[in-house]
């Protein structure tokens, strides 16, 4: 990199040729801006293309301008609000879980004694875990066939099948799954947090006669919102997002019931080949991930940064 | 008598997470070392009765003979599978490098510098976040296609480095953020600012900075949403890519749990040396 080379002369020198704050953000941040505007804004800007014209490939590709319809077909689609509720649902319980387990994962790394310290190394490990690779283990682990509740059950002498991957609560167990994977990484940045909270706070508590759970309420819990706050907002993102993790795992299934609006997208563009009108519901996924940060960082960011 | 009820309770917390933490990876790895009637086999077994070896020798392209003379077959994918295993560890290896020189300084000038337009450079990074791989992918690959990028190591990690680069900068400036306020003192002692970036912020950030690094490296080693569609058969394939003939084409819950193994060994051995870095990372 040519700016690297010159401002690299520049420390060297005497005299420092000295830049302004603006041209020294510009010079950093221009090249990387630049690649993300080509790299993203060009399939960005194709799928906007696309999802203005009727894609077809039987007979020889053909590309039909059609306006507005692709996306008025969306909300007519009954598949699209579906996916949509499950996706909402899918989002906000492994935004729960994984803030709460991450929570309780690091109450309990932070309590270990020193001798034990050792154990924080094995609680990470899930986090380093590939989406697909968790669908995997879940499915496995799920299943009625393979599962661990029917190896519970058989324990206890019955003979019965037990499947966690229901119709009814597919989406919760692809949540819990969901948790099991990013919750570790939050556990480690609230134990950062945790442990900058003085000692002295916690001996003013004790003086105070305050409850275990006033404690945790007052003294523990305040200087943790914030890394609350950032990562609630990263696993909505990630979750809503998420596509390789239930493609793994449910394939959508059973009978469509985990087919959250990535799945739906998938099966759209890459099964039917409908290119035009997954292009246009991939822009009302992306408009709902938009908002939904948004609306987190209005009702909630806000308040944290001001303090 | 409370020490005591103390450390009943933290054993049995601490008892609970290793469950949690474990459980779900034991019960698909264990396929790794069981036979096929063993998998097949109902209730489910908890353990291999008989562990033996036999889909690492056939991941890995080599016949395995049991002690009772049944002879387990090389896997039809061994070809696959390590190639997967060398691009993979050369693509996350290349994206890590330059997704942590290219993030450092942004997220620093980000983080600690007042300019104009910084909201909107801001918000320019964060859009590329929320930008769902799903809705990409077929701009992408009809792109690769004109420009004959398909089943390239290049192509993969230009698309990876679309994802880590966004992240890794959104985590970095919430840490730079809180470091203490030096370089100031710094620049009226007339250092130039590539110095006290170089010589101040990164040594006094290298926590967060190594974090950093292992984040872009998971994200790298585990993509499988563009590997899939980009790289699947050709000589580029990466490991998740390869992994996929196991769970798909011919389901091989053996060979896929021994080549999941695999694949979650340098990840476990990276996050299982750095994790008290990432005890040090500190948003507020």
């Amino acid at each position: 990199m040519a700016d690297n080379v010159s401002s690299k002369r520049a420390a060297g020198a005497q005299r420092p040729a000295e830049i302004s704050t603006f041209s020294f953000a510009l010079i950093v941040s221009i090249p990387v801006l630049l690649f993300l505007l080509i790299v993203v804004a060009y399939p960005l800007a194709y799928a906007f293309y696309l999802s203005f014209n009727e894609i077809r490939f039987f007979g020889g590709y053909s590309a039909d301008w059609v306006g507005f319809q692709n996306y008025a077909k969306v909300f007519y689609d009954q598949s699209f609000w579906s996916s949509l509720s499950k996706t909402f649902r899918f989002t906000i319980e492994t935004v729960i879980l994984t803030l709460g387990v991450g929570l309780g994962l690091a109450l309990i790394l932070k309590h270990l004694p020193g001798k034990w310290r050792w154990l924080r190394a094995l609680i990470i490990l899930p986090w380093a875990v590939s989406p697909y690779g968790a669908g995997i283990f879940f499915a496995y682990l799920g299943r009625g066939q393979t599962g661990v509740g029917t190896a519970v059950a058989a324990m206890f002498g019955s003979s019965q099948t037990i499947n966690l991957i229901s119709a009814r609560f597919v989406i919760e167990y692809l949540a819990v799954g969901a948790a099991w994977n990013m919750a570790p990484l939050v556990a480690f940045f609230l134990l950062a947090n945790m442990l900058t909270t003085p000692q002295r706070l916690y001996d003013l508590a004790k003086i105070d006669r305050m409850s275990r759970l006033e404690t945790f309420w007052h003294v523990t819990l305040p200087p943790l919102r914030f890394t609350i706050f950032v990562f609630t907002c990263i696993t909505t993102v990630l979750a809503m997002k998420t596509f390789d993790y239930i493609f793994t795992e449910t394939q959508g299934g059973p009978g469509g019931a985990s087919s959250v609006l990535t799945y739906t997208l998938y099966k759209i563009s890459f099964v039917n080949l409908d290119l035009g009108y997954g292009a246009a519901m991939s822009f009302f996924l992306l408009a709902v991930i938009l908002v939904s940060t948004g609306i987190l960082y209005f009702l909630w960011g806000r308040k944290e940064e001001r303090q | 008598m409370i020490g005591r009820t103390r450390t009943i309770w933290l054993v049995l917390a601490v008892a609970v997470a290793l469950l949690w933490t474990f459980l779900p990876m034991y019960w698909t790895v264990k396929y790794a070392f069981m036979t096929k009637t063993e998998i097949a086999r109902f209730p489910p077994m908890l353990f291999p009765h008989q562990p033996n070896l036999a889909s690492f020798f056939n991941i890995f392209g080599f016949d395995y003979t049991a002690q009772d003379g049944t002879v387990y077959k090389a896997s039809g994918q061994a070809r696959q599978i390590m190639l997967g295993l060398r691009n993979s560890l050369l693509v996350a290896a290349i994206v890590t490098a330059i997704t942590t020189v290219v993030v450092v300084p942004l997220a620093y000038v980000f983080a600690r510098l007042e300019f104009p337009l910084k909201g909107k450079l801001l918000a320019a990074i964060l859009l590329s976040v929320s930008l769902p791989p799903v809705s990409t992918l077929i701009p992408f690959y009809t792109l690769y296609v004109q420009l004959g990028l398909t089943g390239t190591m290049t192509g993969l990690i230009i698309v990876t480095l679309t994802i880590t680069i966004p992240i890794v900068a959104w985590m970095l400036i919430g840490f730079f953020r809180n470091l203490p306020p030096v370089e100031l003192l710094a620049r009226v002692d007339g250092f130039s600012r590539l110095y006290v970036l170089t010589r101040i912020i990164v040594p006094m950030a290298s926590s967060g900075i190594m974090v950093a690094a292992v984040i872009a490296f998971l994200f790298s080693w585990n993509e499988y949403v563009y590997a899939q569609i980009l790289v699947t058969g050709s000589n580029a394939v990466t490991l998740p890519a390869a992994m996929s003939g196991f769970l798909f084409q011919v389901p091989e819950p053996a060979q896929l749990a021994a080549s999941l193994l695999l694949s979650l060994l340098p990840p476990f051995v990276i996050a299982f040396f750095l994790q008290k870095h990432i005890a040090e990372m500190n948003f507020a």
